[in-house]
């Protein structure tokens, strides 16, 4: 049984079937979609996380919103130097974590994102791959921090 | 074909935006974006350039040496490049590995090579025309080089070691911080397993940046010879060793060193700091 959520499960076994070249068109389409996950005019979220870290090339805005169920609702922005790669996992997991848990986000195996990527990108200078995750971790780790206070 | 920029040793090594864009379709040119974010030149790409992969394309796919002669022919060949065609790269992050690739395509002899100033940035920047339609060239017919003309311009672990106790020069084109050792990568980068922090004992720091403008362009000739001519006491028969961290920094200060200010001896050791940082007992200063 897959230990990844449904949406993201979708995504990984539809690129684990694509050859490279098609694999590539798709991390390209899916970056060409990062800017439609930008929070909207107006959105509110619980938790809003916008830093320059040295892991990645620009600025990146993580945007969190839990719902009364628990449920993840990421916004993400991107500076303009940040590279297609990550733009790709951007849109990735803002799709495929969309209604996850923030224990379920936390929980999540890293290990998909070479399933996605593919061998041939992996690769030294490319590792910013991780980075979006990594940042969305964080804001979920924040936010159950902030109701553990609020509930103690 | 290129503009007239200063009084750099080698002038013609450049084209500039302008002159590019009305002269996509050169006969016997061919226009190589190379870059450092993988996917890029998928997205959009100058019309009629092809990509060259630093890593699928340059490096041996299991030993950490760059491809053989025939490998070499075949990368051009499929191209449409033969030895008398003019390769233009040009690329992301300030042409870094647009001078890679350069440099690459020297280390087997091709001699009609040049760098579009300012890369990338600066024609995405104009405005200019990009497209996502790959181009098709006949294959070329490209004779696999008689070698690889690594003693040339490529130095190795020894020769920077030899060139460090000799007390001959040695330019770290890194970041201040990553030449003082107080950081293991350059900053906005992943660690990408370095041990150990520092440089070369006698290197001279120089970071790459100081020999561009904002633009991504390459600087006067004068401003490069203020840097390098005056701060560091180098001069065109000076037997020059430059590094960085993977060597692609350092073959765009061994592109300013060799082609702008005309020094005759530099090479590009590219084992730089992921070898030097590794290795066991190898010496190591830090400030």
């Amino acid at each position: 049984m897959s230990t990844y959520p449904a949406k993201l499960d979708a995504i990984i076994s539809l690129f684990e079937a694509l050859p490279e070249e098609e694999k590539r068109e798709n991390l390209i389409a899916y970056s060409e979609q990062a800017k439609k996950h930008q929070p909207a005019p107006g959105e509110s979220f619980d938790l809003e996380d916008i830093r320059k870290d040295e892991e990645c090339t620009d600025t990146v805005g993580v945007f969190l919103k839990v719902g009364p169920e628990k449920q993840s609702h990421f916004r993400v922005t991107l500076g303009p130097q940040v590279q297609t790669l990550t733009r790709a996992m951007t849109a990735i997991l803002c799709r495929g974590l969309e209604g996850c848990t923030p224990e379920e986000i936390l929980d999540l195996p890293a290990d998909f994102v070479p399933k996605i990527v593919g061998g041939q990108l992996v690769r030294i200078r490319s590792q910013t791959v991780y980075y979006i995750l990594t940042r969305m971790k964080g804001a979920c780790r924040v936010f159950l921090n902030r109701l553990r206070s609020a509930q103690a | 074909m290129s503009q007239p920029k200063s009084q750099y040793a080698h002038p013609e090594v450049l084209v500039s935006t302008e002159w590019l864009a009305d002269h996509l379709h050169e006969p016997n040119t061919r226009i190589v974006e190379s870059n450092e974010d993988v996917l890029l030149y998928e997205t959009s790409h100058i019309p009629g350039a092809v990509h060259i992969d630093w890593r699928l394309d340059l490096q041996d796919p299991v030993v950490r040496d760059y491809i053989n002669p025939e490998a070499f022919a075949d990368l051009c060949s499929r191209n449409g490049i033969d030895p008398d065609t003019t390769v233009i790269f040009y690329g992301d992050k300030s042409n870094w590995w647009a001078c890679y690739a350069l440099w690459a395509f020297r280390l087997f002899g091709h001699g009609k090579v040049k760098i579009l100033d300012g890369g990338r940035d600066k024609w995405a920047k104009e405005g200019r025309q990009l497209t996502k339609e790959k181009p098709h060239y006949p294959p070329a017919n490209y004779p696999a080089p008689l070698k690889r003309h690594d003693e040339d311009i490529r130095a190795f672990y020894e020769d920077a070691l030899a060139h460090s106790e000799a007390k001959r020069p040695l330019i770290d084109v890194r970041s201040p911080g990553e030449y003082s050792g107080e950081v293991t990568h350059m900053p906005e980068y992943p660690q990408e397993g370095v041990l150990r922090g520092g440089h070369v004992p006698g290197a001279k720091s120089v970071p790459w940046k100081k020999a561009v403008n904002d633009d991504a362009t390459f600087k006067s000739a004068e401003d490069l010879r203020k840097i390098y001519t005056e701060e560091c006491a180098l001069d065109r028969e000076s037997d020059i060793i430059a590094y960085c961290r993977i060597g692609e920094r350092s073959s765009h200060t061994w592109f300013v060193l060799h082609y702008l200010l005309g020094y005759e001896n530099v090479r590009n050791y590219d084992g730089s700091w992921t070898e030097w940082g590794n290795k066991v007992r190898a010496p190591i200063e830090r400030s």
